[in-house]
């Protein structure tokens, strides 16, 4: 024996099951809702009631947190009814739905980039509404995501001790996000981490190394007068500088202690081009 | 019909001439009708047009045809005109005049069986509430014939019948019939103008077109017409590589034999037969010629092959010693060979390779897309290329390798690309695009054991994220994404036997460095507590408690797919009562020190295809007997054994490698030996060897023994020659070694499945002192068996194993037996 609802989604009446499927939905039975509508959807084309059936069928994949599928109708309505009331509403539902399914930081932002375009087309095509407020926030918000994420997948490269990597990482990071708020502090961990680049290289590598640490440094120091890190990043230049005296000793003894200059040979051999592409770093 | 050009009603009001593409004007919009509507709403469509009165619209423009366009894309109409109705000086009136069509409710498919039916109407699933024109009866007859075709019924009829649908007006219901007659096979293929090649070695290039013959045991003998085609792409290849550079197809046609079957007639043109002649390079500025010819291994005079040529310029080759990889791995990612044919006299070709090396890549960032699931840093930090490095496809290559090995992510669609190549500062990013799977592992299992029914519940997390457990938004459905594995298990049969064990395991402990750490904790219970009263003298009660940590690291010499691990382990069993034992009541602990060193560089974890396993283990006991005063020559079996002391080595290795085809051969050899500090403190009984069967952890196994499969077995029936005991008492042999064979073929490998057979022989047996040890004195099986691994339930195999040696006093030990197991040889196991 079939249920009430099981009767009626099986029956042809069209305009009942229209009924009671808005009447489900102001129940907040959208399971219900949306199995009703889903059958109305396709058979209410091109007729009167088709604008309002498809604004509720959008709104109850939204309830049900379907919010991929919620966006594309959202979209869907925007795109068939142009002139409508509800067509500015939908717009913005339509990128609220990808802000909703954008993730956390540390997975892929695909989401996220196609929320700040829809709400950046939104602003674009409503300057006047008052939802553009909002809509500018929430692009705030995923901005701030991104900028994060960048930060932090260039930390990684600090934390396992790939130092030349943190460097370059930093440097597109920065150029990337130049208005970021973790400006200041990714700014003096290139500085750390060309230190400990130079630091861990060989010999022969490390003056001019150092010399781009001290740069790193210097430059820190004048963008950031204030900042909390400047005695650390000062340090780090001094410490640069003592590397460089050490490397320099090291090199003038090597010129005549013939078991360093063998060692230094070899190590030169290691960095030219022919020898097999390495790091030049000594250990990892 | 699409129409947008102003019919009769135009011609009437206004001169021809006055609307005209070269002189648009514009009008207002002063009115607009729709006509020739019959269910639809007129208002609604008006709406769809975009067409509002009092608007300004030009005349012609693309206005008006766009409302051609929107009307149209409602796919409701079978015909669309816009008709200008009047026409004043400054006002236009249009009228809409549209055919509607009948819609189609549902497509009924009579004559296939359900199955078919359902996997038709998925394919015509986007018809629904389509209008019902020619077109729409086309695609349907068109999407079935095509799917029948290609699973060789090449005579497929379709017939539709159209027929109101009663309960929704204006919508009608198509009956389907379908007849897919028989299968054609392909009864007979001849060749004509072959002068080199005979029939047979010709047959056997058309890979997947094959002649309906008793021998052809494996593989499809039907018609189908796609595999043909690339057959025949495949078919002028294979002729080429073989040095006729000319050859070609010149006709071919199928025909039909009988009603089941077709002949194929292939007309070819051979040509002469070709070699190289001088093989020179151009543009080289990195490698001398000299040095690219030792690489590109042609000489003059070999048989020319313009296949062979392009694979060692541009691979891939098996062990990449081709030219591309050469400059591939050493940052020349734009690097390009281009073999230009100079000079052809008589049969022999030179050729020119002319070289574009460009500059050397630097690789800037390093992305990751697709992760939904597994956090970036997990992927980041175990990848080869990082910022910085000079480009290498061999780095690629090996981190798209361990991206797999994380298990994480379908090993078939995790796809490396280099993007954002930028020639002026000669910088690339690589971006890693991977799709997650489902990683999560459940085990439920009932089996039989000891004439008693144990239930097992386990549940394997391989993408756990512990730091938030407390992280109610990270929850799907459990906290997921930092690739640290936690597996819980129990097993019970209720009163008289309990085991529950817990892991947890986090690959890079302290996010700095690759050191990977384990804790484990287990608690087992048995008794027979449900037959007889804790007062009764037949009871007896035994429970094993045991936890460990583990840390590991990968090592950078000799290479870094070495590993080292070390584990501290401790076991107590607290025994009351228990029969057939050393000693009857009493305690004793098990505290161990175990070092592994191991080398693993499977290129795949459920179904590896090359690469090599091995590992050598060394667990060691304090000396207690130095130092706790025990007369051990008179001390009783409670008190000799309430600190075990041993030592324990262990050497296994396994290798797969292809043999033919997508066969692999897994070879395996294992040998194991446990030693005692003091004479007088003899052999520890815990942690000896038992081998035969399954090889799986049975609730059997009390003093941590250690089980080694052997098929064609009885669990643990393998004991050493001239021993008395039985599978049921055996306590284990301090030594024993096993060597294997086993040839493996899949029969599915996807994401959802996997599945192989394989055919193996193997041997081992154990010993009880180095003074009997024999090492190829085996006990020896050979059988058949498959493999299936889901990726919810893991790896479940089945094997028939037929042992061929007769152990003594156990006559129903070896023959014919079968072994089934679940979730083994996944995490380096070699059982």
């Amino acid at each position: 024996c079939k249920s009430k609802f099981e009767r009626l989604k099986a029956s042809n009446d069209n305009a009942k099951k229209y009924q009671e499927g808005i009447k489900y939905y102001h129940k907040k039975d959208f399971g219900k809702a949306l199995e009703l509508f889903d059958d109305l959807v396709q058979r209410y084309r091109g007729q009167s009631d088709a604008e309002e059936l498809y604004y509720y069928y959008a709104y109850t994949n939204y309830y049900l947190k379907d919010f991929t599928s919620a966006r594309y109708h959202f979209k869907v309505f925007a795109d068939s009814y142009p002139n409508s009331s509800r067509t500015e509403e939908c717009r913005y539902m339509s990128a609220y739905c990808y802000y909703l399914d954008s993730p956390n930081f540390s997975l892929d932002q695909e989401n996220t980039q196609k929320a700040i375009d829809a709400m950046q087309l939104f602003i674009n095509l409503y300057p006047k509404s008052e939802r553009v407020a909002e809509a500018s926030k929430l692009i705030q918000n995923l901005r701030d995501k991104l900028e994060t994420k960048s930060y932090n997948n260039s930390k990684l490269y600090l934390t396992i001790g790939d130092y030349q990597s943190a460097v370059i990482a930093f440097g597109n990071s920065l150029r990337d996000y130049p208005d970021t708020k973790y400006a200041e502090e990714m700014e003096y961990l290139t500085v750390k981490a060309q230190y400990l680049y130079a630091k861990n290289s060989f010999e022969v590598k490390q003056e001019d190394r150092y010399n781009t640490a001290i740069t790193y440094s210097q430059q820190f120091t004048e963008k950031f007068p204030t900042s909390k890190y400047l005695k650390d990043a000062e340090q780090l230049k001094k410490q640069s500088e003592q590397g460089i005296i050490a490397t320099r000793r090291y090199l003038a003894e090597a010129a005549t202690n013939e078991r360093l200059y063998k060692k230094i040979q070899a190590e030169k051999y290691k960095l030219s081009p022919q020898a097999q592409q390495d790091t030049t770093t000594k250990k990892k | 019909q699409v129409s947008n050009q102003p019919r009769a009603a135009l011609s009437k009001q206004i001169p021809p001439d006055s609307l005209s593409y070269l002189n648009p004007r514009e009008y207002i919009i002063g009115g607009i009708t729709v006509s020739g509507t019959k269910f639809l709403d007129k208002d609604v469509l008006i709406q769809i047009s975009k067409l509002n009165k009092g608007d300004k619209i030009t005349i012609p423009g693309e206005a008006s045809s766009n409302v051609i366009k929107a009307l149209w894309d409602q796919g409701l109409f079978d015909d669309v005109q816009l008709n200008i109705t009047r026409l004043t000086l400054d006002s236009v009136y249009f009228d809409i005049q549209i055919t509607e069509r009948p819609r189609l409710s549902r497509i009924h498919l009579t004559g296939i069986r359900k199955g078919e039916i359902e996997d038709i109407q998925k394919m015509l699933n986007d018809k629904g509430g389509k209008i019902v024109n020619e077109n729409l009866l086309n695609t349907t007859t068109n999407i079935i014939k095509k799917h029948f075709n290609e699973k060789g019924f090449l005579n497929t009829t379709v017939i539709i019948k159209q027929r109101k649908d009663p309960a929704d007006a204006n919508s009608v219901i198509l009956d389907v019939a379908i007849d897919k007659k028989q299968k054609v096979k392909i009864n007979k293929i001849t060749f004509e103008g072959n002068v080199a090649f005979t029939p047979k070695k010709l047959k056997g290039y058309l890979g997947k077109t094959r002649e309906r013959k008793w021998y052809h045991l494996f593989g499809s003998k039907k018609f189908m017409r796609d595999k043909y085609d690339e057959d025949k792409q495949d078919f002028t290849d294979k002729l080429q590589a073989k040095g006729y550079r000319d050859a070609e197809i010149v006709s071919d046609s199928v025909y039909r034999h009988d009603d089941k079957t077709v002949d194929i007639k292939i007309k070819i043109y051979e040509g002469p037969k070709y070699y190289f002649g001088k093989v020179t390079f151009s543009g080289n500025a990195k490698y001398p010629t000299a040095f690219l010819n030792t690489l590109l291994r042609i000489k003059k005079g070999d048989i020319f092959s313009e296949e062979n040529l392009n694979k060692r310029l541009s691979g891939p080759t098996a062990n990449s010693d081709d030219i591309s990889s050469l400059y591939l791995n050493d940052g020349y990612l734009t690097y390009q060979a281009d073999p230009v044919q100079t000079r052809i006299y008589n049969d022999t070709i030179d050729v020119d390779v002319r070289m574009y090396e460009g500059p050397q890549y630097t690789i800037n960032r390093v992305l990751i897309k697709g992760n939904d699931v597994t956090n970036d840093k997990v992927i980041l930090r175990g990848l080869h290329t990082k910022p910085g490095q000079r480009f290498s496809k061999e780095a690629i290559v090996r981190s798209t390798r361990d991206i797999t090995q994380l298990g994480n992510f379908d090993e078939q669609k995790t796809d490396p690309k280099p993007t954002n190549i930028n020639p002026q500062d000669g910088t690339v990013d690589i971006v890693y695009n991977v799709v997650e799977k489902p990683s999560d592992q459940i085990e439920l299992s009932g089996g039989f054991g000891g004439g008693q029914l144990v239930g097992t519940l386990g549940l394997t997390f391989n993408n756990f994220s512990l730091r938030n457990l407390f992280n109610g938004k990270a929850y799907r459905p459990l906290p997921k994404g930092d690739g640290q594995k936690l597996s819980l298990r129990g097993q019970s049969n209720g009163q008289d036997y309990q085991n529950y064990s817990f892991t947890f395991s986090e690959p890079w402990l302290g996010g700095k460095k690759p050191i990977y750490f384990a804790l484990t904790a287990y608690t087992q219970l048995s008794s027979n507590v449900s037959s007889y009263a804790s007062t009764d003298p037949n009871y007896y009660h035994l429970k094993i408690n045991g936890a460990g940590v583990t840390l590991g690291r990968q090592l950078k010499w000799p290479d870094d797919a070495f590993q080292l691990n070390y584990s501290f382990n401790v076991d107590h069993y607290s025994l009351q009562n228990y029969p057939g034992y050393l000693f009857k009541n009493g305690t004793s602990w098990n505290i161990k020190l175990t070092q592994e060193f191991s080398r693993n560089s499977l290129d795949a974890p459920i179904y590896p295809t090359s690469g090599s396993n091995l590992k050598f283990t060394v667990q060691v006991t304090p000396p207690y007997s130095l130092f706790n005063n025990t007369n051990y020559k008179i001390a009783t079996a409670q008190e000799r054994y309430q600190f075990v002391e041993y030592h324990k080595w262990k050497f296994e290795s396994q290798w797969f490698q292809k043999i033919y085809g997508k066969l692999v051969l897994k070879s395996q050899a294992q040998f194991g030996f446990m030693g005692y500090y003091n004479k007088d403190v003899g052999q520890a009984p815990f942690e000896r060897f038992k081998l035969g069967g399954d090889g799986m952890q049975s609730y059997q196994y009390l003093q941590g023994s250690e089980i080694i499969g052997l098929r064609g077995y009885k669990n643990f029936s393998i004991v050493p020659v001239g021993s008395t005991y039985t599978d049921q008492n055996n306590p284990g042999s301090p030594i024993f070694n096993k060597y294997m064979l086993e040839l493996r073929h899949p029969v599915i490998a996807s994401q959802s499945a996997t599945i192989f057979v394989l055919a193996f022989a193997e041997g081992g047996n154990v010993w009880n002192s180095f003074s009997d040890f024999a090492p190829f004195n085996v006990r020896r099986s050979a059988g058949v068996g498959a493999r299936i691994f889901l990726p919810i339930f893991g790896l479940l195999g089945l094997d028939y194993g037929y042992g061929f040696d007769t152990i003594p006093g156990q006559p129903d030990a070896n023959k014919g037996q079968f072994h089934f197991s679940i979730s083994q040889s996944l995490t380096g196991g070699f059982n």
